[in-house]
């Protein structure tokens, strides 16, 4: 088992965001995330990468207890994630956003670093190299030189995958990727989901789009902040408390 | 023993004088949402002004009061209106710009008014005897007028269309302004009132420990320690953060030197603010 | 090739360009041959020094950070400097990296508890954190010499008649400053700090300890600024608080916003400009501070690159102008 989440509750003022949460997820997977909007499924995600601390419940990933480490400390652990609202580095280029999140590894000594060593420099050459494949992987190569708050929402989102995948990360969370993109993108996007997940990156994402449901090997559905079912697309689909939570809201097929 | 009354009306008067121009400080960044480092300066032109009309054109205090805060406000609403607005959420250029109103209002004042300490004509003369103890009338009318501003502020923001319009707008400027809510119009008066505020405290201090042209950094400093123990987006914490920097402004020279009473006052805001940096009364900021 | 080298060439290419630092280096170098009043020759050691205050203030900028407590910092490392040479007879030479140093230790203190505050926040207890610096420097009694301010600093070398062994001192002391600072912004050090300025939640996904960033980039800075400042204490030979208060940090932003903040060269030229045109125009050096803020108001409104994007605006201008020369003939 790669990440498990035992009783994860978080609550804001009196409001329960997440409440008494179990998850696993075995390496290798991809899984999916669905539940309404307010469900807690970004709240799910901040509490894993750290960006939001616990009220209680514990996080484990690989064997190691992940609980309340800062942000910075669980993609060195490796896991890596999307944001819904993909904050980038805007003023960098696509290049060298992907080039600047080449900061885990290969890891460059400040020393080294500043006295632009050998050592510094290989590291540079290699880091390049990886970005231009990984530039290749979301299908930015074209524009890597544009200032990367020029670029339509959808390549801003790949963007963001891709920035993700600098970590080399074991576990990738991917929140919405789809969101907001066409048809075409929305296809292109999901092959390069599928190729990362090929090369052995366990996947955890949250989806409205339902077609992406289709290839998850696990569907997960929070409401409220609780796990309500769990099991194959299929199976979730059908489920009666599934298909409760979201009369009023969305649709589930 | 002697020393307790005169300390215990000090420590109002500084308290209300402090809370009456970091509330107008605070108002600004809640409302407008803007840092207004210029507005020590405001405060010290308040008072420049009302000299200029009490003793240069010979009007009556009251009067020439009046007509500062009219001046003040005014000058408040150009500056949201033409030197904040523009640039709002741009940080650099908001300092910037506010460094610039500083150095022209203060060499200009200093140019125009010269270094020395100028006093402003008391307010009312006179003093009041009770046995043993006596308080200048000054003293007590400047912390009458400073209390009663505070509560008529505290009513308006409260019950009035308009201060349940500003508090809408900190909260929430975005949900604000779809409920229909002049937000612009509500800043501009956000900052005629912060300003106006300020000029009367200017005045009122000006009467009280006399005018210099860098009365203004003085009270810069003291707002922004109140504005950042009381936290962030609370009024309440303004009241409480203004009294105890009063009295410990009042009490610690006392017994220490004017300069290190100020660092150690400083030091204890650091201090706090290590323990707590979101303020005495705030909530939690995001980062 | 350094991705890093990508952004130096975007931003400002003319003026990062070597061939203008080395123009400018000769230039300066060979000034004392044609200079001989001793006065020009002390304010340009003095704008030197005060380069390197300005350039370090940018360069904390980078993260994000906007200090409002630089020239105390700067005060911070005359003091100390001017402390230990005077009460505890060290050398100049020692006393001055050693103030830096120190300076830098204080600087990543402070900027420790508050590296996690927004820009806001940080500005505003910065600008707290100066006057409480000034204020202890006042308080301080005979160690500091108070209000009067610290004489019987030792200097840097032997009594001489001339200025220009210090002029050279300073000079060089500011090249090796300016080389130090701009390796530190154009290497993958510099890079992560940019990015943690734009988008901390990004930074922090892929691994950047924001925090700690921040406050390298507070040491870096304050190490520099400390450094203009015992080089100041041993060159003035007195120092008083007054040279280091909320308004000297005015002057020093002042300085970076004017040249243009978003330059690495900026600070260099605002200083130079902000500092030696009063001496040309000496009669209006009561109203310099004016000319100051009109400019300083000009910029904000009209030329957010400061001067340093002077090149840039005129060279958008005329392409702009040709374009439209060209639509005219198509039609």
């Amino acid at each position: 088992m790669l990440l498990e989440i035992n009783g994860l509750t978080k609550y804001f003022g009196g409001l329960f965001a997440v409440r008494q949460f179990d998850m696993q997820i075995n390496e290798g997977e991809i899984v999916g995330l669905i539940g309404p909007n307010g469900a807690g499924k970004t709240t799910t995600f901040n509490l894993i990468t750290g960006v939001l601390r616990s009220n209680s419940g514990t996080i484990t990933f690989a064997g190691k207890d992940i609980t309340g480490k800062k942000p910075h400390e669980i993609a060195k652990l490796g896991i890596a994630r999307t944001f819904q609202l993909n904050p980038l580095f805007g003023d960098f280029t696509v290049l060298e956003n992907i080039s600047a999140s080449f900061h885990l590894y290969p890891r460059s000594s400040l020393l080294d670093i500043y006295f632009n060593t050998a050592t510094y420099r290989l590291n540079e050459a290699s880091i390049l190299e990886q970005s231009l494949e990984i530039l290749k992987l979301i299908g930015l190569d074209k524009m890597k030189d544009e200032l990367s708050k020029n670029l339509a929402h959808g390549h801003q989102k790949m963007l963001g995958i891709g920035r993700a995948l600098a970590v080399k990360p074991k576990l990738l969370l991917l929140d919405e990727p789809l969101g907001g993109m066409n048809p075409d993108e929305i296809d292109f996007t999901i092959r390069a989901i599928r190729k990362t997940q090929q090369k052995g990156v366990t996947i955890l994402l949250v989806e409205h789009n339902m077609r992406i449901m289709d290839f998850c090997e696990k569907v997960i559905v929070i409401n409220f902040g609780k796990k309500i079912a769990e099991g194959l697309p299929e199976e979730v689909r059908e489920n009666k408390e599934v298909i409760r939570a979201y009369l009023g809201g969305e649709k589930v097929a | 023993m002697e020393q307790l009354v005169p300390t215990l009306t000090n420590i109002l008067v500084l308290s209300s004088m402090y809370i009456l121009v970091a509330l107008g400080f605070v108002l600004l960044f809640n409302v407008a949402g803007i840092l207004n480092f210029a507005h020590g300066v405001i405060y010290m032109l308040g008072g420049y002004i009302g000299f200029a009309f009490s003793v240069v054109c010979g009007l009556n205090q009251w009067l020439a009061l009046l007509l500062t805060v009219i001046v003040i406000a005014s000058f408040g609403v150009f500056l949201e209106r033409f030197c904040f607005r523009p640039f709002a959420g741009d940080f650099n250029r908001t300092v910037t710009i506010c460094i610039a109103i500083i150095v022209i209002l203060e060499t200009g004042v200093n140019i125009i008014g010269g270094t020395k300490i100028l006093t402003f004509p008391a307010f009312v003369e006179g003093i009041l005897r009770i046995g043993h103890v006596s308080v200048s009338h000054e003293r007590i009318v400047t912390f009458a007028i400073g209390a009663a501003l505070l509560g008529i502020i505290i009513w308006f923001i409260n019950r009035t269309k308009w201060g349940q319009q500003m508090q809408a707008i900190s909260q929430d400027i975005e949900a604000a302004a779809l409920q229909g809510i002049n937000v612009h119009r509500i800043s501009a008066f956000a900052s005629a009132l912060g300003c106006g505020l300020a000029a009367i405290a200017g005045c009122l201090m000006g009467a009280y420990i006399g005018l210099s042209p860098f009365m203004g950094d003085f009270m810069l400093v003291k707002v922004l320690i109140v504005a950042i123990l009381a936290g962030v987006g609370s009024i309440g914490g303004v009241f409480f953060a203004g009294l105890v920097l009063g009295a410990i402004d009042a009490i610690l020279p006392l017994f220490i030197s004017g300069a290190a009473s100020s660092a150690i006052a400083v030091a204890i805001v650091i201090v706090i603010l290590l323990i707590r940096p979101q303020g005495l009364f705030g909530h939690e900021m995001e980062m | 090739m350094d991705m890093s080298e990508s952004l130096s060439t975007r931003d400002g290419k003319k003026l990062t360009k070597p061939a203008f630092y080395a123009g400018l280096m000769i230039i300066l170098s060979l000034l004392p041959l044609f200079i001989s009043q001793g006065y020009m020759l002390h304010i340009l050691t003095l704008t030197f020094i005060y380069i390197i205050a300005a350039v370090s203030l940018r360069t904390i900028t980078i993260s994000g950070q906007f200090p409002l407590a630089h020239a105390a910092f700067m005060g911070m490392g005359a003091y100390l400097s001017g402390m230990a040479s005077k009460w505890l007879g060290w050398s100049p030479w020692l006393t001055i990296p050693l103030a830096a140093l120190m300076t830098a230790g204080i600087g990543m203190l402070i900027g420790y508890p508050f590296a996690r505050l927004r820009a806001l926040y940080y500005a505003m207890v910065s600008l707290f954190f100066g006057i409480g610096v000034t204020q202890a420097i006042y308080a301080g009694g005979i160690w500091t010499g108070g209000y009067g301010g610290l004489i019987g600093i030792s200097p840097l070398l032997p009594p001489t008649t001339s200025k220009v062994p210090y002029y050279y001192l300073s000079l060089g002391l500011a090249m090796v400053s300016i080389i130090a600072l701009y390796r530190f912004e154009f290497c993958r050090i510099g890079t992560t700090l940019k990015a943690v300025a734009q988008s901390h939640l990004a930074a922090s996904s892929v691994g950047i300890n924001e925090a700690w960033y921040r406050i390298l980039a507070m040491g870096v800075g304050c190490f520099f600024v400390g450094l203009a400042g015992a080089a100041y204490a041993h060159y003035n030979l007195v120092i008083s608080g007054t040279s280091f208060n909320f308004m000297a940090t005015l002057w020093l932003v002042m300085y970076v916003l004017i040249g243009g903040i978003g330059h690495f060269a900026g600070p260099i030229i605002g200083t130079f400009i902000l500092i030696l045109i009063p001496e040309f125009f000496r009669d209006l050096k009561t109203y310099s501070p004016f000319i100051y803020a009109g400019t300083l108001i000009i910029v904000v409104y009209l030329m957010p690159q400061g001067l340093a994007g002077l090149p840039q605006m005129v060279r958008s201008w005329f392409t702009e102008h040709r374009k439209d020369k060209r639509t005219v003939h198509a039609a």
